[in-house]
């Protein structure tokens, strides 16, 4: 008893003694740092307890990701340029799909934020497709004034070009000029339909140009399904991803 | 006097488990007095890994090859093998950009990220994803805090479930953690976000740094964030945080994917310096910090920084 009784005094002044290091030490002053990156490459080797977490996923991932549905003959880039391949291809493919919901649609529109990744050449798979588009967005149909438009045109211009289709354009000191759709000038006193997806719709992307459409109407197909249908359809009439640069958004010194 | 027996059974069970602790250590006294005159600390650091579970695959993409989580925990262990004091943090995006996230919706990262022992970690844009809903869902998984010292989730699903900063303690030393998440206002579908309000920034990183720093005494200040490295315009930012700010000794940066080959080092309000990173995106690299802490003076102080150590050797003795 006696000891257990040492015991107890000794722990709570070793407590005191501690609080009272703590409470009067004075704070302590970093060296100067020392920095280092590593590059997590194929030398590292790859822990087997991490791996047997993810494993599971990763098969049930791969069945569904793995299949094939198209092919490129080309490396869609994106890139700081006016026009890129990989916006031209998913703006073709929003502006097919978006015309098979309402043959009216001229014009689509996205940005090149919201596409996320390249496709290189070769086989494109269904992970492909979920890595350029990863979020749950779905297709909106906008009908915008010809002055609509034009905002939506110097907004393409003051960032430096976006992606589009059915419509061509060229910037000159971060204006737009000579707009047209489907061949003819753009007219302000017209009204078009614009094919995007809800999320620049309700303004993402700081995007106000989309604001105040005279007409708004969602649709449940989500981008991604749009993309991989066109890709498929294409596959089906024995058609590679045929996008080509065409000058659609040309930068005017 | 049935609870006192338990209770000094159970000091005499600690007492016993600190004089095996002492006997593990006994073939390296050496440690224990080079800590009395400094102390070193790792940090290692993420940001952005957008749910890169795996390597980058072998498709011709700039990337190829490189990152993997599975490679990311064995350089952490062996770091934590060579050194006493690590501590792995993140600064945010750790969702959205692989399938991985589209189908299991977070769980995955944040099991791993638990799994490779991160003590700390801040929300980015893309964690709104889901919504505050999908971000509330599988939340649990994570074994570790979330700073999000300028988001305030008040009356949403995610209230009380965030922190607003922590301090974590390595060695003696006292290290305060906030985090910093950007305007997602434009960024994020503003139904992903409905009800949480977004704070500015620099007050708050202020008036926490500040506390942290003279308050609660920590020797190291972080700030874990999601503002972005710089920008064109006079935005907030790291680089722009670190020169209006005071006391913050290190800014852990996401959100740009900024590839910086060395901390950017800016001078604060109080003229001290203030030290930005990044590592890029998609756990390509890992960040890591060693800083040494030179105690100025006093024995005292010494205790203080060692105090476990002290404390199993005075009690082994006295008992």
């Amino acid at each position: 008893m006696k000891y257990v009784r040492w015991n107890g005094a000794t722990l709570a002044l070793l407590v005191s003694s501690i609080i009272f290091s703590t409470s009067c030490s004075k704070q302590l002053s970093p060296s100067q740092p020392i920095y280092k990156r590593y590059e997590l490459n194929a030398t590292v080797a790859e822990d087997s307890t991490v791996l047997a977490i993810y494993t599971p996923y990763k098969k049930k991932l791969e069945s569904s990701m793995n299949e094939v549905i198209g092919y490129s003959p080309v490396y869609l880039t994106k890139g700081s340029t006016a026009e890129t391949l990989m916006g031209n291809f998913f703006c073709d493919a929003l502006l097919a799909m978006g015309k098979k919901i309402d043959p009216e649609v001229q014009l689509s529109f996205g940005t090149k934020g919201g596409i996320r990744t390249e496709i290189k050449k070769g086989d494109v798979t269904v992970g492909h497709v979920f890595e350029v588009m990863p979020f749950e967005n779905s297709l909106t149909i906008l009908t915008l004034s010809g002055e609509q438009i034009l905002n939506l045109a110097n907004f393409i211009a003051k960032t430096g070009g976006q992606p589009i289709a059915g419509m061509r354009m060229e910037i000159k000191a971060d204006k737009a000029q000579r707009i047209e759709l489907a061949g003819q000038p753009l007219d302000l006193s017209k009204s078009y339909k614009l094919v995007t997806y809800d999320y620049l719709a309700n303004g993402g992307d700081n995007l106000n140009a989309l604001n105040n459409p005279l007409k708004r109407a969602d649709f449940p197909e989500k981008v991604r399904e749009s993309l991989m249908t066109y890709i498929k359809e294409l596959t089906k009439n024995k058609q590679p991803i045929n996008t080509q640069l065409d000058g659609r958004v040309k930068i005017i010194d | 006097m049935e609870e006192l027996k338990s209770l000094t059974r159970r000091n005499f069970i600690k007492k016993t488990a600190a004089f095996s602790a002492l006997a593990a250590f006994s073939g390296s006294p050496l440690t224990a007095l080079a800590a009395r005159e400094s102390i070193k600390l790792t940090i290692l650091h993420t940001n952005d890994v957008h749910s890169r579970i795996e390597p980058f695959p072998m498709d011709g993409g700039r990337y190829q090859g490189l990152a993997g989580v599975a490679r990311r925990s064995t350089l952490i262990n062996q770091i934590r093998a060579q050194e006493e004091h690590v501590l792995l943090v993140d600064a945010g995006d750790m969702f959205q950009g692989t399938p991985y996230f589209n189908l299991f919706e977070g769980k995955l990262e944040l099991d791993l990220m638990s799994k490779l022992g991160y003590e700390a970690g801040t929300f980015g844009n893309h964690e709104f994803d889901n919504g505050l809903t999908g971000l509330a869902k599988h939340l649990s998984h994570a074994n570790f805090p979330f700073l999000t010292s300028n988001y305030d989730f008040t009356g949403t699903l995610l209230a009380g479930k965030t922190k607003e900063y922590t301090i974590i303690r390595k060695g003696g030393l006292k290290i305060g953690l906030f985090g910093l998440g950007i305007d997602i206002n434009g960024l994020v579908d503003p139904n992903s976000f409905k009800g949480m309000k977004y704070l500015d920034p620099l007050p708050i990183a202020n008036r926490l740094a500040k506390e942290l720093k003279e308050k609660h005494r920590c020797d190291l200040v972080i700030c874990l964030s999601h503002l972005g490295y710089s920008y064109k315009d006079d935005k907030i930012s790291d680089l722009v945080l670190a020169a209006k700010s005071a006391h913050i000794d290190f800014i852990i940066g996401g959100h740009t994917h900024t590839f910086l080959p060395e901390p950017t080092k800016v001078v604060n309000l109080q003229g001290k310096d203030t030290y930005v990173n990044q590592v890029g995106f998609g756990g390509i690299n890992l960040g890591r910090i060693d800083i040494t802490f030179d105690p100025k003076s006093g024995k005292k102080q010494i205790m203080a920084s060692t105090h476990e150590i002290n404390n199993s050797i005075e009690a082994t003795k006295l008992a």
